[in-house]
């Protein structure tokens, strides 16, 4: 080979005004909208129109991609080394793919061995990385779209195949009703085969014949089976319809073709020498040039069925060098407005690139709109205009071609706001910043509709190639916090709080000088560097890879639709192997709704010895394969269960019957064994992993395999998914609840006295897929072992691999009620694990932060030193704290979402209410829609609604308002309270002492700077000693106390510094936090304790210090 | 050591019913001059400020000054316990932190002693400095009463006008809008069912009905009622307590699109 292909990079120069692209490529991206998630089965009409639906989806915008011209070796990848194709072989990580429509003809520089097709062509590309960090592109060819579909008759046979083909041909042809100029045959073939139905148990001797019909493009598969799903007739007799089933025609395209190939999410795919081209590359003196695509820095076509896809096993489980970016843009906003594209710059964008596996960034760099003081270690960049700021960074994310951009919020802010006000400025060469030269990256609307989430509005961004992990909706989908902000996640899971700058601050720190805008670049720095903390230290890039490979769906799919497609990608891989065949089930909504599980009523009450809890481990799934429930077992037909044996099949509570293993294993339960076996080994390797950090990572995944073991069950049971059978479903419950019945009769009749125990047992609470018992032994060493014999008993009269598992032991254990308990979780008799806590509000984020300090305070008093009446002397305190106004206010602070507008809410709420005043007083820090929005309640008049008393924590503060402590002692603390005092104390006994005691008679009455009257009243001072209102007003003490004079000034004087020690200490802090202590703080972060603690002590200090004047002692002299 | 002693415990009874309404527990400033007391109501709006002489009382005696902090809302039960016509002992012992309540009845056969805790409340001492009024209205008391009781049937704020011939008291809402109008009573016979009006200038001042409510409960203390308005000054509110002292209410007017 004497080519010479050692080029840099691609570089698109001069190739810039070639050719439009080719009219004809079309660009088919998955529909990402999310289309099967569970409640948006509903709208998911048969007759909609699939055809236009997909052209629709298709719109994606082209244009001329700038060409790329490397500028810095720093940011762009390493240089690819010459590669001979012929004795190379090409070995990468697949992250993403999608498939387009090629007009050019399969490339004749491939294998001549086989048809090369010409006109239109389904190509897939795959995106991935090499182990050097080289970007590459494979255009697979050959894989041609195909579904199948009942026979119309029993009589038809391989010799009507081609009767069939025609006649569907003109069928398809006209339903597309000249909307596509393809010449060519869209329907390539119609085929006989021998595979059945996974849905309903059929003798392997009666496997039916089905068709397998191919077709030219992917998107007439959602064609088709409409036209043979409403009468197709295959003689053309138009009179003679037949009505067809269809299979896997509502399964992505790209989950059965990476089934088809054995791919799973994110693993290594090799394509061996010889058997690929490099584009761009002259090849046996054939100078047949194909169209670059992409800004990959290789692209190759090769053959699909070349490629040879490794499952990940062993070393193919590592991770490529990808490259993350981070990244976050500051806008300057208005006064009062928040910032709007079309009329507010964009004055900054910081950017954080780091390669996978690596410790620190390489690249970090601030792009900034005017000048800006340099910062240690990090490029900053200045530019003249907004204009060239935005120019120069699309051209560095275009060189520093990263694999996965992640950020905070990017999706649905950053990233639109940097389309729309690239638009304004009209900057034609900013929006390509996908992967594909010519594809325009663009942010469409899109509402997503789940159980999980809930109705969530989002923009989509397309970046062919490229993954947009949005930090923000990772953590929305899988945590769940009391805040969402990036501060109070970094707090949350970093320990690192950031400073909040508001908006009106930004564009006041951007006017000013060098140094203001240093300012403003190290807290945006900040902002893109966090995510990538926290994605280390999460592990979530790496726990969703974890989860594609699983489940074989691309990244993609997993952060943009629901949890049915795992589950349907899963089946698929099982349909292939055993030769079986999802059907495309038509959607009719039952509403037939089906008994949940049992929950055995809770004897109520503080028990004070062990109480062992027996859980059944993975109820459902276990359930399923014990009694082999699965589509494929099912038994449809009652006239078949005749010809089977009685021990061949099972009848189910609920009536249903499923053939046992011993006549076939079904599919559902293979795939769980193989799901809870993965699980059993994280879990092993959580045993044995001795870093802690490591081990919350194991446990997040052993985690994730347990969801998606039991998202099977859920699957069956969603009556708008792609496969619902009630059947399955419905026994599995059934069996559950049976089961918890059946081991509560079992351990009360075993366990008595009667029998030779000590004690007789009882059950005292029961929920789902556990049990709680009392043996009524006193020692946790009895408990355990009576636990063990219990669940051994009990496991032997349930069919393998059910089993009812010993796991803990509550002592003392408190339960409230229905899913209300709490207790210390013994696994070893010699120390406890931890407190468990279920229902209790501990976590509840409508709740003040008080109420879950002291409640789980009250808890470790109660439950770890077993102190019940410390923990009553502690209450007392608390109380005590809040009636005299000595309680943080941050801990007073309520917080809930502003999700609507003023007159969307139906009845009034506090915070939408507050949210309406401070509009009212200031527009610009005014909360917006989906802010959080802060408050606490002051009082009011009587009967004063609580909607109307919500107030702005800040402006409490600054206005000495004062705090409605009945409030929050009699609707925030006494419920929670009572609930787990009462058990211990007794109903009555607890209000009295906790509620009524003498701790409360110590108040301190708040005077606030506004309200109708403060301007008119005057204040008396009064005595420092012992608070009678002075004769001499500005005096210290009275008559009485002015003996004691120095004392009582010593005391002042005393706490003053006091104050100011402590002012400084959190003026330090903040300083510390913000990364520069010698400037002023401006940080006013409404999730950050210190920042309410800071204002306090500043009123405070004032406030003593006036105090302290008023002893008319001349320091100087002093 | 403080005690003190009234003949007529009912008239304490009335006090501790007028203030209750508006704030649940407040500061007793008590001094050889007699009891004082001042206290906001929780939202700020409204201040009441009670002065009972010593002379007034019966005995009075107080060794040094003292503040007592008290649940207006427990003793006013305490003091439902009372008879019509007993009389009524209060006394605070030194360093104690609980007040005695002593009630005889009028034949010496019946005596009862309540023990109430003290409060510990740390609040400011506030006042409204005193004013020249442009305007005092004084009127029957079960006359206001009844006026405040019927605006607020029409709405919740009251627009108080005084002019030369008389004080219109008028208010919207819901329903429509009503209004009632004093005349200036011309032959004085018995003062305290008169209407006079004292002004210098005119005024034309907006409340909030509910809290002039709330005032009235004062009312059973003085038949007569003086009600004291200037432009954006709040109004105050008297009621006089026979020989003793007063119970002034003060209300800061609403100003037109304020949120109060």
């Amino acid at each position: 080979m004497s080519t010479s292909n050692n080029f840099k990079r691609k570089s698109f120069a001069g190739q810039n005004s070639a050719a439009p692209p080719p009219s004809g490529t079309q660009i088919k991206r998955p529909k990402r909208a999310n289309d099967d998630d569970d409640d948006d089965f509903g709208n998911d009409d048969p007759a909609f129109d699939d055809a236009d639906l997909e052209n629709k989806e298709n719109a994606i915008e082209l244009g001329h991609g700038p060409a790329y011209e490397p500028t810095n070796v720093k940011w762009s990848r390493p240089d690819i080394p010459s590669i001979d194709p012929l004795k190379e072989k090409l070995v990468f990580q697949q992250i993403d793919l999608d498939t387009y429509t090629d007009t050019d003809g399969t490339p004749n520089i491939l294998d001549k061995s086989r048809p090369h097709a010409h006109g239109h062509n389904t190509v897939i590309r795959l995106y991935g990385v090499t182990d050097e960090g080289h970007s590459i592109m494979a255009h697979l060819h050959g894989y041609i779209p195909y579904f199948y579909a009942s026979l119309p008759s029993e009589t038809f046979t391989a010799a009507d195949c081609e009767r069939f083909k025609q006649n569907f041909h003109a069928a398809l042809r006209s339903e597309m009703r000249g909307k596509d100029t393809i010449a060519s045959d869209i329907v390539l073939s119609v085929e006989l085969e021998h595979k059945s139905s996974i849905y309903g148990f059929q003798a392997d001797s009666k496997r039916q014949q089905v068709l397998k019909i191919c077709v030219l493009l992917p998107r007439f598969i959602a064609t088709s089976r409409r036209i043979l799903e409403g009468g197709f007739s295959w003689t053309g007799n138009k009179t003679q319809l037949d009505g067809y089933k269809t299979f896997e025609t509502n399964i992505d395209f790209e989950i059965r073709l990476m089934a088809d190939l054995n791919m799973v999410g994110c693993n290594w795919i090799e394509i061996p020498a010889g058997k690929y081209s490099i584009r761009e590359m002259v090849t046996r003196g054939i100078t047949h040039q194909l169209k670059i695509h992409s800004r990959c820095q290789m692209e190759v076509d090769v053959w699909a069925h070349d490629i040879i896809s490794y499952p990940t096993e062993g070393d193919w489980q590592r991770i490529a060098p990808l490259r993350i970016m981070s990244y976050d843009i500051e806008c300057a906003g208005r006064k009062g407005i928040f910032p709007e594209p079309e009329h507010d710059p964009v004055i900054q964008i910081a950017s954080m690139v780091i390669r996978q596996g690596d410790k620190e960034e390489f690249i970090k760099t601030v792009f900034t709109l005017g000048t800006c003081a340099n910062i240690a270690g990090v490029e900053v960049i200045e530019c003249r205009t907004e204009h060239e700021l935005l120019e120069k960074w699309s051209d560095f994310v275009r060189e520093v071609d990263p694999d996965i951009i992640t950020g905070y919020n990017i999706q649905n802010f950053d990233f639109s706001y940097l389309l729309a006000r690239a638009k304004t400025l009209n900057i034609p060469t900013f929006p390509y910043l996908g992967r594909l030269k010519d594809v325009k990256t663009t942010a469409r609307v899109t509402v997503l509709q789940s159980k999980q989430l809930g109705r969530r509005e989002n923009k989509q961004i397309n970046l062919e190639g490229r993954i947009l992990f949005d930090l923000l909706l990772v953590l929305l989908r899988e945590y769940k916090l009391r805040s969402y902000t990036l501060n109070a996640v970094s707090y949350h899971f970093l320990q690192q709080q950031k400073e909040d700058v508001q908006h009106s601050i930004i564009t006041d720190l951007q006017n000013g000088n060098a140094q203001t805008r240093h300012r403003l670049a190290v807290y945006c720095l900040k902002d893109a560097y966090l995510p990538l903390r926290l994605l280390e230290k999460l592990m979530s890039l790496i726990n969703y890879m974890e989860m594609a490979r699983v489940t074989g769906v691309p990244m993609n799919y997993l952060l943009q639709r629901g949890q049915q497609i795992k589950v349907i990608s899963q089946i698929l891989r099982k349909c292939k192997e055993k030769n079986l065949l999802i059907p495309a089930m038509k959607i009719n909504e039952t509403g037939d709704d089906f008994i949940g599980a049992t929950v055995i009523e809770p004897i109520r009450g503080y028990y004070d010895t062990p109480i062992t809890t027996l859980d059944f481990s993975s109820l459902y799934p276990s359930i399923m394969q014990a009694h082999n429930l699965c589509y494929s077992t099912l038994i449809t037909d009652g006239r078949m269960k005749q010809n089977l044996a009685e021990d061949e099949y099972i009848t189910t509570p609920t009536g249903n019957c499923f053939v046992t293993a011993k006549v076939r294993r079904g599919l559902l339960p293979e795939i769980l064994e193989n799901l809870l076996s993965a699980r059993k080994r994280a879990k092993q390797m959580m045993k044995e992993e001795t870093d802690e950090f490591r081990k919350k990572v194991l446990d997040g995944r052993q985690n994730a395999l347990k969801i998606s073991a039991n998202s099977v069950y859920g699957f069956t049971g969603a009556q708008v998914g792609k496969l619902p059978c009630l059947e399955i479903s419905q026994s599995v419950t059934s069996f559950g609840r049976e089961m918890i019945e059946k081991t509560k009769a079992l351990v009360e009749s075993e366990f008595t006295m009667s029998k030779g125990f000590e004690h007789d047992a009882k059950v005292i609470y029961g929920d789902t897929d556990s049990v709680m018992i009392k043996f009524g032994v006193k020692t946790l060493e009895e408990a355990m072992k009576l636990g063990r014999l219990a669940a051994t008993t009990v496991s032997s009269s349930f069919p393998s691999p059910i089993k009812l598992e010993f796991e803990k032991c509550y002592y003392p254990y408190l339960l409230i009620n229905k899913k209300r308990y709490a207790g210390l979780y013994f696994t070893r008799p010699d120390k406890h694990d931890k407190m468990d806590c279920k229902g209790i509000e501990t976590v509840r984020r409508d709740n003040c932060e008080l109420v879950s300090n002291l409640i789980s305070t009250c808890l470790i008093k109660l439950l770890i030193e077993r102190d019940p009446n410390g923990a009553v002397e502690y209450v007392k305190n608390v109380i005590s704290d809040l009636l005299c106004n000595r309680i943080d206010i941050s801990q007073l602070v309520i917080s809930k979402e502003l999700t609507k507008t003023d007159s969307e809410y139906s009845n009034k709420q506090p915070h939408a209410e507050l949210a309406h005043k401070m509009r009212k007083r200031d527009p610009g820090s005014a909360p917006n829609l989906g802010d959080r929005v802060p408050y606490v309640i002051i009082p009011g008049t009587k009967n004063q609604p609580a909607y109307e008393r919500a107030e702005d924590p800040v402006y409490v503060l600054d206005n000495n308002v004062p705090i409605d402590t009945k409030y929050y002692l009699e609707q925030q603390i006494s419920k929670p309270l009572l609930r787990i005092f009462e058990p211990i104390l007794g109903d009555a006994k607890a209000e009295s002492i906790l509620l009524h005691g003498e701790h409360t008679t110590v108040k301190t009455v708040v005077t606030s700077k506004v309200g109708g009257l403060a301007s008119f009243i005057t204040k008396k001072d009064k005595c420092i000693g012992c608070k009678t209102v002075l004769q001499e007003q500005g005096t210290a003490l009275c008559s009485y106390c002015k003996e004691k004079e120095g004392d009582y000034y010593q005391k002042e004087i005393e706490s003053l510094q006091e104050l100011e020690e402590k002012f400084t200490r959190l003026w330090t802090e903040c300083q510390r936090c913000q990364g520069a202590r010698l400037e002023d703080v401006l940080c006013t972060n409404r999730d950050c304790s210190i920042f309410y603690m800071r204002r306090k002590v500043q009123k405070d200090l004032g406030d003593q210090n006036r105090l302290i004047s008023r002893f008319n002692v001349d320091p100087l002299n002093w | 050591m403080f005690e003190a002693r009234l003949l007529n415990g009912s008239i304490f009874a009335k006090v501790i019913e007028g203030l209750r309404e508006l704030v649940n527990e407040a500061t007793w400033e008590c001094s050889s001059n007699g009891i004082t007391l001042q206290a906001m109501d929780s939202s700020h709006v409204a201040l009441v400020s009670l002065v009972m002489r010593s002379e007034g009382f019966e005995t009075y005696r107080c060794d040094r000054n003292m503040s007592l902090g008290i649940s207006l809302v427990s003793m006013s039960k305490v003091l439902k316990t009372m008879g019509k016509d007993d009389s009524l002992t209060i006394r605070v012992n030194d360093d104690s932190d609980s007040i005695i309540i002593a009630m005889e009845s009028r034949n010496q056969d019946k005596f009862a002693d309540y023990e109430l805790r003290l409060m510990d409340l740390d609040s400011e001492h506030l006042g409204i400095p005193d004013t020249d009024y442009s305007c005092t209205i004084k009127m029957p008391s079960s006359e206001f009463s009844r006026i405040c009781r019927d605006m607020s049937i029409m709405g919740d704020s009251v627009l108080v006008c005084t002019t030369k011939e008389g004080v219109k008291f008028s208010a919207k809402g819901d329903l429509g809008q009503g209004s009632i109008r004093l005349v200036q009573t011309t032959n004085i016979e018995k003062e305290e069912e008169a209407v006079i009006i004292e002004m210098k200038e005119a005024v034309a001042l907006t409340f909030a009905v509910r809290y002039l409510s709330m005032f009235c409960k004062a009312a059973p203390l003085s038949p007569q009622v003086g009600l004291s308005l200037s432009e954006d000054t709040p109004l105050m509110c008297e009621f006089k307590i026979a020989e003793m002292g007063h119970v002034r209410f003060y209300l800061a007017p609403k100003i037109e699109d304020s949120e109060n």
